[in-house]
């Protein structure tokens, strides 16, 4: 009898959250990439810390009770501050974290295309020399020169 | 022209490289470490863990102080808790203080622990991590600061109170603390 009402007992404890939550907004496995470790500082899909387990815990009852990623991020930056987020968000001076590689990249990218054209200009071949005339007497003389040899 | 590009360029890059080195000088120079024993305790304003306000360490000026920094995660903190609670209630009416610093842990577990330790001295929350790690230089708890009446530290304990070392230690620098 104690058995039966054990295996009821844990019957009811597995399928509470999943009763409590049909259609989950969100998952572990995403959430554990976005969030990092405080103690360890790597994504807890990264750590085994304790720290870790106990935040996997926490989202793991907050994706029970349908809570989005959102909700659930939202939380954990009031619980935990916004270093707990993986990325910086898309606002105020954390744009920058964005932005600057970006930016780094373009920069790069154009300094490289100014470089390149300005080296190639100076690779272009010198225009060929125009033939210089040769006066009339100068022509007389080859003439001859020439006539002597055949 | 090209020159004062390849000039340009290089200047570029020297500020680059100035920059990096200048981030590392500013980090290593600010890097946390643990405040020594007879400095002043860093003070700090944290919210209560359980009800409503705040607690500022500065207010306690005048009082012995016990700064248990503990998570609940934490296995030491469990066998911890009890001790504590028994200190407690032997030094309340002596005059001495004890807060402890709830530290990079979910505050609903936080409760829960306090709950089921039957903890009743003050309990603060430092979710980020800011006082903990940033001003007192700790990474790992449990970890103890018995701080004197006049605000300097005692003693510091880097390691839970029960280990028999820090169990007399910890007397001894409460007994301290209420003489400075």
């Amino acid at each position: 009898m104690t058995r039966v009402l054990a295996v009821a007992a844990a019957a009811l404890a597995l399928a509470g959250p999943a009763a409590a939550c049909a259609n989950p907004k969100t998952s572990l496995s995403y959430l554990e990439g976005q969030i990092m470790c405080p103690t360890c500082h790597t994504t807890l899909d990264m750590s085994e810390a304790p720290a870790a387990q106990a935040i996997k815990a926490q989202i793991s009852r907050r994706i029970a009770e349908c809570w989005s990623a959102k909700q659930i991020e939202t939380e954990l930056v009031g619980n935990f501050g916004q270093g707990i987020l993986a990325a910086p968000p898309h606002k105020g001076f954390d744009l920058l974290a964005w932005w600057l590689p970006l930016g780094g990249v373009l920069g790069g990218a154009l300094l490289l295309a100014v470089g390149v054209w300005r080296w190639s200009r100076t690779q272009e071949p010198e225009p060929p020399e125009t033939e210089h005339e040769t006066d009339p007497e100068t022509e007389r003389r080859l003439d001859e020169l020439l006539a002597r040899l055949d | 022209m090209t020159r004062s590009l390849k000039v340009g360029g290089q200047l570029v890059a020297l500020a680059a490289v100035a920059a990096l080195l200048a981030l590392l000088v500013w980090r290593l120079a600010h890097q946390q470490h643990a405040p020594k024993v007879g400095a002043k305790a860093p003070v700090f304003t944290l919210d209560r863990l359980t009800g409503p306000g705040a607690i500022d360490l500065a207010s306690l000026r005048g009082k012995a102080v016990v700064l248990n920094f503990w998570a609940s995660w934490c296995g030491p903190c469990k066998s911890e808790a009890k001790v504590l609670e028994r200190a407690w209630q032997r030094y309340r009416s002596q005059g001495v203080a004890f807060v402890g610093v709830d530290y990079h842990d979910v505050t609903g577990d936080a409760r829960r622990f306090v709950a089921a330790h039957g903890l009743t001295f003050p309990m603060v929350e430092d979710g980020s991590g800011d006082v903990t790690s940033g001003r007192y230089g700790i990474s790992q708890v449990p970890e103890t600061y018995v701080v004197g009446r006049t605000g300097k530290i005692v003693v510091h304990i880097a390691g839970p109170i029960t280990s028999p070392s820090f169990a007399t230690e910890f007397r001894d620098a409460i007994a301290a603390a209420m003489r400075s």
